[in-house]
């Protein structure tokens, strides 16, 4: 065999790795995405039990309320980007964090089961929000890495994939909201 | 729970009488084996001479000979010190033990169930051996835990049809009830391949190690540096090892200065810290009053009860509901 046949095949093994490697890491993205997305589901899902238990006392908060719930019917029209998605996400987490501090205020809401019941559900299903977030950020920035790194950057150039967003995650969230700690 | 100061108080206040009482019987046992020693060394090197005189020796044998010396001193050992350390079991271990949590039970021959060993998949190699002692089990703030001294070890055999033991795992083993409840398997180890080969290289020996699963990449630098994380799902291990937890886990490990490994498997949270030696065993050369020989116990007994409280698995436990 002549040198530059085996240069060649080298040459080939090497993009077909490193084709393989992007469309893997592209569907890891996706792949994670999709979970965020059902947990984010989840929550949505909660969110009318809970605006129907707690909007009879909360007077002072109606506001927030109807945020929450036009972010609701916002988020489960069809065809909406994966962007804006990460961006309803991250105005729901914050009126729904104001909505768990209120309800300290209101004796005859941290007194009711139905609340508590779904504080602690909302609790955990933000845990997996949480983790799923942070698994979708870690699957994109080794995504947006291989786009920028050499040699990868080349060839994902030529295949026109495109940097793809992280979620943010704010400074209050990094900490675990402990339901225990709002009822103390 | 008792502090590490209250319990050294407690070391030296309460145990004090019995301690002087163990402290004169191991001066005498000290005395008596020093005797075995000799005699024992004079006897080897006398067969030595011996054989040396009838001109069998082979290097094979001398081997086979320092084997033997070494495996003798060993028994003996054990045999000579038997009574004084189920005396310091006894009087000691135990009573430390019920002074840190009254819910706990000790049981000083028996040891974590080799199930529970293999089923933490901390360890890739199935042991052909397990041996160990010091068993605490017990309930704290709710929270079932059990843990011991346990000793794994691998056979091997050469191509002359000897057999060798190799040592797997050796320090104490600690199962417990985690506050979470999932289906993946998660495994934290001590970062070695990072920390040896650099960052580069680290990293893709990690991500391809055949033995374990997926590499699961933590958002928490300090922890990267410290433990390398495999699991068979990306998200439910982060859905474990929250920001708080992979802190607590990281002072913890600082407190126990020795290589710490994690696994959460089937709702339990499964640790194993790797001392090399057997714990809880008494002292025969140096006295028991010592305080570097007092916080050995004190400290490492503190260490692994007080898991439960470092690591809060009393909290969050409505999620298990």
């Amino acid at each position: 065999m002549s040198t530059p046949f085996i240069i060649l095949i080298v040459f080939i093994i090497i993009v077909v790795l490193m084709y393989n490697s992007l469309v893997a890491k592209k569907n890891q993205v996706e792949n994670i995405f999709a979970s965020v997305d059902t947990q984010l589901k989840k929550r949505y899902d909660l969110i009318p039990n809970l605006v129907a238990s707690v909007s009879k006392y909360m007077q002072h908060e109606k506001s927030i309320l109807e945020d929450i719930t036009k972010l609701r019917a916002e988020a489960n029209k069809p065809n909406i980007s994966d962007k804006e998605k990460i961006a309803l996400d991250t105005k729901l987490s914050s009126a729904l964090g104001s909505i768990m501090i209120a309800v300290e205020n209101y004796p005859e809401l941290k007194a009711n089961e139905n609340v508590l019941h779904l504080q602690h559900s909302l609790n955990e299903v933000e845990e997996q929000i949480s983790a799923a977030r942070r698994a979708y950020n870690q699957a994109v920035t080794d995504y947006n890495n291989a786009l920028e790194q050499i040699p990868t950057n080349i060839l994902a150039n030529m295949m026109n994939y495109k940097q793809k967003d992280v979620f943010e995650i704010s400074e209050h969230e990094r900490k675990n909201v402990n339901v225990k700690e709002l009822f103390n | 729970m008792k502090s590490v100061s209250e319990l050294t108080d407690f070391y030296y206040k309460t145990l004090y009488p019995v301690l002087q009482k163990l402290e004169d019987e191991r001066k005498v046992l000290r005395h008596r084996l020093i005797q075995v020693a000799i005699i024992y060394t004079l006897f080897t090197a006398f067969s030595l001479l011996v054989l040396i005189k009838l001109e069998i020796i082979e290097i094979d044998f001398l081997i086979f000979l320092g084997f033997a010396y070494v495996v003798g001193g060993g028994i003996l050992y054990k045999y000579f010190t038997k009574d004084y350390t189920k005396a310091f079991k006894e009087k000691i271990i135990a009573p430390l033990v019920k002074e840190l949590d009254k819910n706990l039970k000790y049981f000083p021959q028996m040891h974590i169930p080799e199930m529970s060993f293999t089923r933490s998949r901390l360890f890739t190699s199935r042991p052909d051996k397990v041996s160990g002692n010091d068993l605490i089990k017990g309930q704290i703030q709710g929270v079932a835990l059990q843990l011991s001294d346990f000793h794994a070890q691998k056979k091997h055999k050469d191509s002359k049809g000897r057999t060798s033991w190799s040592t797997i795992f050796q320090g104490l083993f600690i199962v417990s009830d985690f506050n979470k409840d999932f289906k993946a398997k998660t495994v934290v180890l001590p970062d070695s391949a990072q920390s040896t080969f650099g960052d580069l290289v680290g990293n893709w020996l990690q991500s391809n190690n055949f033995s374990r699963n997926e590499l699961v990449k933590m958002d928490n630098p300090d922890f990267e540096k410290e433990f390398v994380v495999y699991s068979s799902d990306q998200i439910e291990a982060r859905y474990i090892l929250t920001h708080t937890l992979m802190q607590r886990l990281l002072n913890y490990k600082k407190r126990s200065k020795h290589p710490l490994y994690i696994s959460f498997v089937g709702g339990n949270i499964y640790m194993a810290i790797e001392y090399n030696k057997d714990l809880f065993e008494p002292s025969v050369f140096h006295s028991l009053l010592k305080y570097k020989i007092a916080m050995e116990y004190v400290d490492t007994l503190h260490l692994a009860i007080s898991v439960v409280e470092e690591l809060k698995l009393n909290q969050n436990l409505w999620s298990k509901l």
